[in-house]
């Protein structure tokens, strides 16, 4: 089966005036069909960069970006405005982590989302109203048909986040980014909307592609997982096989160092020395070397390219890929 | 043992809005009769989701905003700005804290050595030795002095501001130091490092802890004894081992229950809650949980539950319980079935 979208070899520069900042570097990813993808990493490492680019939401003028990204066989990278704005919130929707600041203030919710559907469906505004409704409704908020006029700010953290989905969801992509979307939300709120993106997802048979910084969530919502570090992917595969037994010394370091149930509280946790590196130039040789325990000085020559398409694999040269 | 650090009733409401006559239309119940006590060298941990009142507990404690009502008291002293009672500053030197926003919370003005200095300096500390002290606290939170002392906050990390902050907490000397999120706004490799920092200083200079977040497996790995807020209320309290392992209040079940498994392959059935938590301006009446509680009765909408013994010193506010008053009351009631709130 084709996949519904192919990265190859992505990279995002940005231009500033005190220089560039090499954002992400050589990040290559397929999605199938109803799959779901967590790309995992920490702030800055370049995941929401990646995701951005599928939808080519950065600044024209300011990005440099090299690459392809494939949209069901189509290259976003190359398409006319007229196209690129065809295809986002109907093939490819976003849901991101602050709803207050993704939602217009001066307008309805329920507008909000009738002008998406007018827009890509080409139906009447009554139709289009009555779709928003159905929708609320899908999303589980209470009162649906009086919440389809309140404004964005009358709503809870919550529920501005479910109808932050029930928009992106209005068309019926095919393909759903998520930017942290219940990072900001507390956590009786967050089970609650992971479980129903999860919902939503099996029934529209649409595919995802989650960041998050999460160990937990990742786990809970995602088939594969890709870890980024320092702009790269460093390690891509199943979440389960990733997670349970990592490859990668910082996937292993960044597991170990996050606080987890039934840990040993009298002794230290372990934690990675020092900080990720800053993006100003092109990092060509393991950008975690610096911090890692098993680095050597062929850590510090630029790393050989390594096969994307197997399941799984590993940019680490050390890793012991033999067990999986 | 007596505690270190006793807090009695204490209660925070805030006015909105105002009518025609300058009286409040509307007031935010923020921090409803808390009480808790904490013993020397022990860290309590508070936890609960946004709008609980945590923080603003915290901030009443060292007086950033003047309590209501309750009394505040280290080693069987009263502190407030009421007559009688010790004067706050002398508070402050015995109780720090370090807030979330680490940028935030320093003076972008200062570099780090004079942040650090500065607070021994009001209390009286010569500028010598108050340098002196600054240096060998950097050195001690893992900053080379050398290199840090004359920078700014903005050409530090987050993860050297938050340690900048800890230094400068230690500075004037506290028993008490209050973490409201200090470790929250951290990536996790970082977030590792200062939790391990912050175990050894309270070793080195016997500090009692009091650790404010939303994290629950931090939570869990930091305290000694958990408090558990909702609504401005404490709903649950106890040592943590206990509370996480046989959680009374239905509420702390389902909030210990909704933080996704970190290991994988464990699947697990999630307690699900219904909508958000309500808004504090207007908290139901009787158990303030009752709107979202899956074992909530009419007595539960009518009456606050009272504080009852679970085992030993850890307790719980819930008519569930045997040991409330209203307990038989509950137990021949109906459950009620509830609609999803608004």
């Amino acid at each position: 089966m084709n996949p519904v979208v192919e990265v190859k070899n992505l990279n995002v520069t940005f231009k500033g005036e005190e220089g560039s900042i090499f954002a992400v570097n050589d990040v290559s990813f397929d999605l199938a069909a109803g799959e779901t993808l967590a790309l995992l990493g920490e702030s800055g490492c370049g995941k929401s960069v990646t995701l951005k680019s599928l939808m080519r939401l950065h600044p024209m003028h300011k990005t440099q970006i090299e690459g392809q990204v494939l949209v069901e066989g189509q290259d976003v990278l190359k398409m006319k405005s007229k196209a690129l704005s065809e295809m986002r919130g109907k093939t490819v929707s976003m849901v991101f982590q602050e709803p207050m600041l993704a939602f217009d203030p001066v307008f309805t919710v329920g507008d909000q989302i009738a002008e998406s559907v007018m827009r890509h469906e080409r139906i009447s505004y009554k139709d289009a109203r009555q779709r928003a409704l159905e929708m609320l409704d899908r999303v589980r908020i209470p009162s649906a048909a009086k919440r389809l006029d309140a404004y964005p700010h009358e709503m809870s953290g919550g529920m501005r986040q479910r109808a932050m989905i029930a928009l992106a969801l209005a068309c019926k992509p095919r393909v759903l980014l998520a930017d942290e979307p219940t990072t900001a939300l507390d956590a009786t709120v967050q089970i609650q909307v992971l479980l129903l993106l999860k919902e939503l997802q099996r029934e529209l048979g649409m595919s995802m592609i989650f960041v998050t910084h999460d160990v937990g969530v990742a786990i809970e919502v995602a088939d594969r997982t890709a870890v980024m570090y320092a702009g790269r992917i460093i390690e891509q595969g199943p979440v389960q096989a990733v997670l349970s037994k990592p490859w990668h010394p910082y996937t292993q370091g960044l597991l170990g160092a996050t606080v987890h149930p039934g840990m040993d509280r009298n002794q230290a946790l372990p934690a990675i020395p020092g900080a990720p590196p800053q993006l100003i130039r092109r990092i060509d040789e393991c950008a975690f070397a610096p911090r890692c325990a098993q680095a050597s000085s062929r850590c510090l020559s630029p790393l050989p390219s390594v096969n994307t398409l197997t399941p799984r694999w590993t940019r680490c040269i050390h890793a012991d890929v033999s067990q999986a | 043992m007596s505690a270190l650090l006793r807090v009695q009733d204490l209660k925070k409401h805030f006015p909105i809005g105002k009518d025609l006559f300058g009286r409040p239309t509307q007031v935010v119940h923020a921090v409803e009769s808390v009480s808790f006590e904490v013993e020397k060298g022990r860290t309590l941990g508070i936890v609960g989701e946004s709008g609980c009142g945590k923080s603003t507990t915290a901030r009443l404690l060292m007086h950033l905003i003047e309590p209501d009502e309750g009394r505040i008291s280290i080693r069987g002293k009263e502190f407030g700005n009421i007559g009688g009672r010790h004067p706050v500053a002398q508070l402050r030197r015995q109780m720090q804290m370090v807030f979330q926003d680490s940028y935030a919370s320093l003076n972008p003005r200062l570099t780090i050595e004079d942040s650090i200095a500065f607070g021994p300096q009001i209390h009286g500390v010569s500028e010598t030795l108050a340098r002196q002290q600054a240096r060998d606290l950097l050195d001690r939170v893992g900053l080379n002095p050398s290199v840090f002392i004359r920078r700014y906050p903005h050409e530090l990390s987050g993860g050297q501001r938050q340690r900048v902050n800890i230094a400068r907490a230690l500075a004037i000397k506290p028993e008490i130091v209050i973490l409201d999120e200090a470790v929250s706004a951290l990536d996790k490799s970082v977030q590792a490092q200062v939790l391990n920092l912050l175990s050894d200083l309270k070793k080195e200079f016997e500090l009692t802890y009091l650790f404010i977040s939303h994290d629950l497996n931090v939570v869990q790995y930091i305290s000694d004894d958990v408090m558990v807020m909702y609504l401005g209320q404490v709903v649950e309290s106890g040592p943590v081992a206990q509370l996480y392992e046989n959680p009374a209040h239905p509420y702390t079940r389902a909030l210990l229950n909704s933080v996704p498994a970190q290991t994988p392959g464990q699947s697990k059935n999630y307690i699900v809650l219904e909508g958000d938590p309500p808004n504090p301006i207007a908290p139901p009446k009787g158990c303030r949980f009752h709107p979202r509680c899956q074992f909530a009765k009419a007595i539960c909408a009518e009456k606050e539950p009272d504080t009852v013994k679970v085992s030993g010193s850890h307790k719980a506010a819930c008519f569930k319980l045997p040991g409330s008053a209203d307990h038989q009351t509950y137990i021949r009631l109906q459950e009620v079935s509830h609609e999803p709130r608004c």
